[in-house]
C-alpha cells in the first residue's frame, strides 16, 4: 500500500501525506488520552473516583466529551471581527501540527529530519501566543482581552529563559537537529549534565503552556475562561486540543533535548523494547509531572509571575549559559 | 544572598508540598460510586428526627405529652395521641414532621421526657416537592421492627 502511494504521489507527497494523518490522529488521541489522565489524577490526588463511568475506569469519557462538543453549535458573537474570531482556532492548530513535524519518536519514526528542528519548533510554538492574541482581541470580550494580554506578556517573559538553557543544549551538541542531539545521548542523557537547565526548562515549559501554576491567562475565578470565553463547540475544542498537544510538544522537546529522546536508560539496554516504547514513556512521565504540578500549587499572582521570570530565571539562566559555555571551551 | 536563600527554601517547601500530594495519590479514595455503593454513615451523623424502638417492649414510648411541639421553633412536629385503656397514659397514634422547615437545633431530642426522640442516619434528603418533606414518624418506628 505504501509503494502504491509512493508510486502515485512520489516519495515526498506520500511522506507528507501519511505524516499529516499520523499526526492529526495523534494529536487527537494523546488528547483524549490526556483530558482523561488529568481529571483522573487530580481526583486520585483529592481522594475521590473521577471519571468512572463510560468504558472501564471512565477511559471512554472524554470520547463521550468531544461528540458533545462536535454537536453544539458555534456561537459567533455581536460585534466580533469575525475573520479573526474565526481563523484564531485555525492558526492555533496550524502551529501545534508544524511543531510535531520535527518531533523525533524514534530512530526511523520521524516525519522531516530537518537540520534546523529546534528552531522550527521554537518558531512554530509562538503561533500558540499569537492565537491567543487573535482569539482574545477579536471576542470583543473585556475577559478574553485581559487573558490574551496577560498570555501575551507571560509567553514573553518565559521564552527568553527558555531559549537561553535551550541554547546550552545547542553549545553542547553542536547542532540543532533532533536526531543529531539525540544521539550525541547515547552515554549519558543531557539532564545529567545540566540539571539546572532541564530543571529552568521544566518551568518555563510550565509556563508557556499556559498550566498551572502559570495559569494565568485562564484563571478560571478571575477571567472566566481567559481568551477561550466566547468560544464554543469544535472552535473551543481547538483550543483544547492545542493546549494539550502543547504539553505533549513541550515534554517531547525536553525529552529529546535532555532526556535520551528514544534512547533507553543505560543499564536497561538488554530489553528488546523498540525506541518509541521509551520516547513515549518518558514523555508522558514528564507530562505526569506537570499534572502533578498543577493539582499541587495554587496560582501566581500577575507580578509574582513576572517578578519570577525577570529577577529569577534570566538571570540565572544567563549566568547557566556563560558558565556552560566556558566549561565547553575548557573541555571541548 | 538574601535571593538564593529565598531560593532555595522556596524550592525546598515546592517538594514538601509535592511529596504531600504524591502521597495522597497512592491514598484510598473517601467518595464511592454513589448510587451503586452507599457509605454508613457516623452514629454522630443528624438526619431529621425519629423514634426510638425501645428493646424490652419492643416499640416506642412517646406518650403525645406536646413538650417537642412546644419547643420546636419553627413549628416542625405535629403530634396526637389517645389512651390504650381507661387510666393509662395516652401513646402516640400520629407524629408528623414537616422537614422542610426543620432546623436540627435538637430541642426536641434533648427535652423529649421519655427519650423517645434521636436523631436518625437519613440522608437522602433531596425532594422534588415541598409535601416530600413530610415524614411519618409512627409508621417509620413501625417499619422499622
Amino acid at each position: 500500500m505504501w509503494q502504491t502511494a509512493v508510486d502515485i504521489l512520489g516519495p515526498d507527497v506520500a511522506r507528507l501525506v501519511a505524516g499529516a494523518i499520523g499526526l492529526v490522529a495523534l494529536v487527537q488521541i494523546n488528547t483524549l488520552f490526556l483530558v482523561w489522565l488529568e481529571r483522573k489524577v487530580s481526583a486520585h490526588i483529592q481522594l475521590r473516583l473521577g471519571p468512572m463511568e463510560v468504558g472501564p475506569h471512565g477511559i471512554l469519557q472524554t470520547i463521550a466529551d468531544g461528540i458533545k462538543l462536535l454537536g453544539k453549535e458555534l456561537i459567533t458573537p455581536r460585534h466580533v471581527d469575525r475573520k479573526l474570531y474565526v481563523l484564531a482556532p485555525i492558526v492555533v492548530f496550524t502551529g501545534v501540527l508544524s511543531c510535531l513535524v520535527v518531533i523525533p519518536f524514534s530512530k526511523e519514526l520521524q516525519v522531516r529530519d530537518l537540520d534546523v528542528g529546534v528552531l522550527l519548533i521554537f518558531a512554530f510554538s509562538t503561533f500558540n501566543v499569537l492565537a491567543i492574541l487573535m482569539g482574545g482581541w477579536s471576542a470583543n470580550n473585556k475577559y478574553s482581552l485581559l487573558g490574551a494580554i496577560r498570555s501575551v506578556a507571560q509567553n514573553i517573559a518565559y521564552e527568553i529563559p527558555l531559549l537561553l538553557v535551550v541554547l546550552n543544549v545547542m553549545m553542547w551538541t553542536n547542532s540543532l537537529q533532533m536526531s543529531i542531539i539525540v544521539e550525541t545521548q547515547s552515554t549519558i542523557w543531557n539532564v545529567f549534565w545540566m540539571p539546572v537547565a532541564a530543571a529552568i526548562y521544566l518551568i518555563c515549559a510550565t509556563a508557556e503552556t499556559n498550566r498551572a501554576p502559570f495559569d494565568i491567562p485562564e484563571a478560571e475565578s478571575e477571567l472566566v475562561a481567559g481568551f477561550h470565553t466566547e468560544y464554543s463547540g469544535m472552535r473551543f475544542a481547538m483550543f483544547f486540543l492545542a493546549e494539550y498537544s502543547n504539553m505533549f510538544i513541550v515534554t517531547a522537546v525536553a525529552t529529546t533535548l535532555f532526556f535520551g529522546g528514544w534512547k533507553s536508560p543505560l543499564w536497561l539496554d538488554f530489553l528488546p523494547v523498540p525506541g518509541v516504547v521509551w520516547f513515549f514513556l518518558k514523555v508522558y512521565a514528564l507530562i505526569f509531572v506537570i499534572i502533578w504540578v498543577r493539582w499541587t500549587f495554587p496560582r501566581l499572582r500577575f507580578d509574582q509571575l513576572m517578578n519570577f521570570s525577570w529577577k529569577v530565571m534570566i538571570p540565572v539562566s544567563l549566568a547557566h549559559l556563560v558558565v556552560y559555555a566556558g566549561i565547553i571551551k575548557i573541555i571541548g | 544572598m538574601g535571593l538564593v536563600r529565598d531560593v532555595l527554601v522556596g524550592s525546598w517547601s515546592l517538594i514538601t508540598g509535592m511529596a504531600v500530594t504524591i502521597r495522597r495519590y497512592g491514598r484510598r479514595n473517601v467518595t464511592v460510586q454513589y448510587p451503586r455503593k452507599r457509605l454508613e454513615m457516623s452514629p454522630a451523623y443528624r438526619g431529621h428526627i425519629e423514634l426510638v424502638r425501645f428493646e424490652d417492649s419492643g416499640r416506642h414510648n412517646c406518650v403525645a405529652c406536646g413538650t417537642c411541639v412546644r419547643f420546636c421553633p419553627t413549628n416542625v412536629i405535629k403530634v396526637q395521641g389517645e389512651k390504650e385503656q381507661a387510666r393509662s397514659k395516652k401513646r402516640a397514634t400520629l407524629y408528623f414532621i414537616d422537614f422542610s422547615h426543620c432546623s436540627l437545633c435538637g430541642l426536641c431530642v434533648a427535652n423529649c421526657p421519655t427519650k423517645t426522640l434521636k436523631f436518625s442516619n437519613e440522608y437522602e434528603l433531596a425532594h422534588v416537592c415541598r409535601w416530600e418533606g413530610v415524614v411519618d414518624l409512627i409508621r417509620r418506628v413501625e417499619a422499622s421492627a
